[in-house]
């Protein structure tokens, strides 16, 4: 009898267990058939967390996503502005206080965001093998999906939006832009005080300083396979310290003092002072000169050596989301031909999509084709052939650290 | 004399600034050099009013606000009044604890107190996120508070004591009169800070409570001027109406006797 309870016990402590983890309800949501998600996410509210800041992509959700995926789905999307560490430091909370009921559906983000939230494990998952849309529109071996930043996806997370390096520059003034990064020095010594970059803790400018250790280091490829360790980056960043070092008494102001933030270099070169600017991001400039802050002139450029560094960003699902039918079913809408082809229409977003034309029929390959994504922006050609993947994300707080050191203290 | 200076600086260091804020709302970049073309436009309006929810985010801004106003004053009052008026021991020890939140990073206290939110069932709620608003604002009301009773004489609350007043009446018609200075400074700055919290209204409120600012932040890292002055004007008009409220509980409470006395003063 005594067995029995102690039995008994261990069930019911074992369930316990379970239940807490969410399993079970994973594991039943895994059985399901697609058709058997999307019938449960009927009348559901899936409430997505995202950056809200800028209103082209605002505008893609409120315009286009809310009403077309009620239309097709009867899903209510609620779009809800927050900074994404805010959000995984809200989920970090959630999790350690043993909330199990959340209120976050969906969250955007990649690189340094994810990689906290998977070793956390905060996200539901993996979700892109549940994905129709995946499967079919996309390259599902591709390396872009399988890492975010050097952190392995596992299916955590899937591709929402591929974004590249560009600059930008103000064609009344420079008739031919650079191409490879001596070009660009020698611009810079002949246009004294017209060029700068964002300070390294800046998302931007940390950005720009890796396309010089790209160009500087011995070679891209050793320095994409290699782990990141401290010695090693040192060997390969000297010379990534004699050319900033080098080219910074003709920055702006004499490089005695750089922008705060890529806002700043924007509004420099809004108002003329500096003549070029950058962003990861090849179509952010197109809504700036429809608003007229940025100049009408303004054309972009990659810097065909050592490349334009790309990445793709994603949507997951946190392990506490109340309603995970409807949010697999709005991502997998997300993931569409037809919301990917929405999202490149430059009147609300304008920005790539991670989706494989060779898998496309022609009806929508047309279209993807056919759209004028304008005149700021490169071609999908121009944009491949330079296209460079991320480094280990481990690199990002290593240059700020040295950056100070190396380049500012001097 | 020192009227004219009064103006003066007053006209040149807040009016036009302010002027020209309004007038940035409804125009578009202008480039250092460029002659004055005033190209009206509405974007910056429209940007504003693109999200349906911003009046319901002005709305719940107002009544946190109000709320943390009132807890504020319900409790900043009386630990201002001790504060001042009594001796007792550890009250220099007590008055510096009382400031230290002021000195803790924002996010280290939300996330402290986030955890305890989530136990007490007040995250993702408007009320959690009222009572964590608390942290910045009520060491503030409580030193304005301190220096509001140092300069009110003990001695005349003591008369009105004599003259047969119970405690209420004396708050209502010695203290609360004399002290609106002080209450008006404290009701603005806690109004202020109040409504310009993020971090502590995106982690306790959790995407469920959406004020101004979870709508309005976002928008400062852009170089859209003229989007971001029209929502600045539109950020500055609520603390002049939590202003303009408080200062009308206030006339209703303390009621036409206090205004005649404070004509005979």
């Amino acid at each position: 009898m005594k067995k029995r309870m102690f039995a008994m016990a261990g069930v019911v402590f074992l369930a316990g267990c379970n239940m807490t983890n969410g399993d079970q309800q994973e594991q039943e949501l895994s059985d399901l058939t697609w058709d058997e998600i999307t019938a449960e996410a009927e009348g559901d509210t899936v409430r997505l967390y995202m950056w809200g800041g800028d209103e082209g992509i605002n505008r893609y959700i409120d315009d286009y996503a809310i009403p077309a995926l009620k239309e097709a789905y009867d899903v209510t999307l609620e779009r809800i502005p927050l900074d994404t560490n805010e959000i995984i430091q809200k989920l970090e909370t959630e999790k350690r206080a043993g909330q199990d009921d959340g209120t976050i559906d969906i969250i955007w983000m990649n690189g340094e965001n994810f990689k906290r939230a998977k070793e956390n494990e905060l996200l539901y998952g993996p979700i892109t093998d549940q994905l129709p849309a995946f499967e079919e529109f996309y390259d599902t071996e591709s390396l872009d999906f399988a890492y975010d930043f050097g952190t392995e996806t596992e299916g955590y997370e899937a591709p929402w939006g591929k974004v590249q390096f560009v600059f930008h520059y103000d064609s009344s003034k420079i008739d031919e832009p650079p191409s490879n990064l001596e070009e660009l020095s020698a611009w810079i010594q002949e246009n004294p005080g017209r060029f700068t970059y964002p300070a390294a803790d800046d998302f931007t400018g940390n950005a720009f300083l890796r396309h010089i250790l790209y160009g500087t280091a011995s070679s891209v490829d050793t320095l994409l396979e290699e782990p990141f360790s401290e010695e090693f980056a040192a060997g390969e960043s000297a010379g990534m310290w004699v050319y900033l070092n080098e080219i910074e008494s003709n920055l702006w102001r004499g490089g005695e003092t750089y922008p705060g933030t890529l806002e700043e270099l924007d509004r420099l070169y809004s108002q003329g002072e500096v003549w070029m600017t950058m962003g990861y991001n090849e179509a952010r400039a197109e809504s700036l000169v429809a608003d007229g802050i940025f100049p009408d002139t303004t054309k972009a450029f990659v810097l065909e050596d050592p490349g334009s560094i790309g990445n793709t960003h994603f949507l997951s699902i946190p392990y506490n989301s109340p309603s995970k039918e409807a949010a697999l079913t709005a991502i997998n809408f997300f993931l569409t031909p037809e919301a990917q082809l929405a999202k490149l229409d430059p009147q609300y977003w304008g920005e790539n999509t991670p989706i494989d034309p060779s898998k496309l029929d022609g009806d929508n390959l047309a279209g993807f084709e056919e759209l004028d994504r304008g005149a700021t922006v490169l071609s999908q050609e121009a944009l491949l052939e330079s296209f460079v993947p991320e480094v280990d994300a481990a690199y990002v707080p290593w240059i700020e650290d040295e950056w100070i050191n190396e380049v500012v203290s001097d | 004399m020192k009227k004219w200076i009064f103006y003066g600086s007053a006209f040149l260091l807040f009016f036009i600034p302010a002027i020209l804020l309004i007038v940035k709302s409804f125009t578009p970049v202008w480039r250092w050099g460029e002659p004055f073309t005033f190209d009206w436009t509405l974007r910056g309006w429209e940007t504003f009013l693109m999200d349906a929810r911003i009046f319901d985010a002005m709305a719940i801004s107002l009544v946190i606000a109000l709320v943390v106003t009132f807890l504020n004053l319900f409790t900043g009052i009386p630990a201002g009044k001790a504060l001042s008026h009594s001796e007792f021991r550890g009250k220099s020890a007590l008055e510096v604890l009382l400031v230290l939140p002021l000195f803790l990073p924002a996010m280290a206290a939300a996330v402290g107190l986030h955890i305890t939110m989530i136990r007490l069932g007040l995250a993702n709620n408007w009320l959690g996120v009222a009572i964590v608003h608390l942290v910045p604002t009520i060491p503030y009301t409580i030193k304005v508070m301190k220096s509001g009773y140092d300069r009110l004489n003990p001695d005349m609350l003591q008369q009105g004591k004599m003259l047969g007043a119970g405690g209420w009446h004396v708050f209502r018609t010695i203290e609360l009169p004399m002290l609106m200075p002080s209450i008006r400074s404290a009701v603005f700055l806690t109004v202020t800070i109040s409504m310009s919290q993020y971090v502590l209204t995106a982690i306790i409120g959790g995407g469920n409570v959406i004020t101004l600012p979870i709508i309005y932040y976002p928008f400062l890292q852009s170089v859209d001027d003229t989007v971001m002055a029209a929502f600045s004007v539109a950020f500055a008009i609520l603390p002049v109406l939590a202003v303009l409220f408080v200062e009308l509980v206030a006339t209703v409470l303390t009621g036409r006797f206090s205004i005649s006395k404070r004509g005979a003063l």
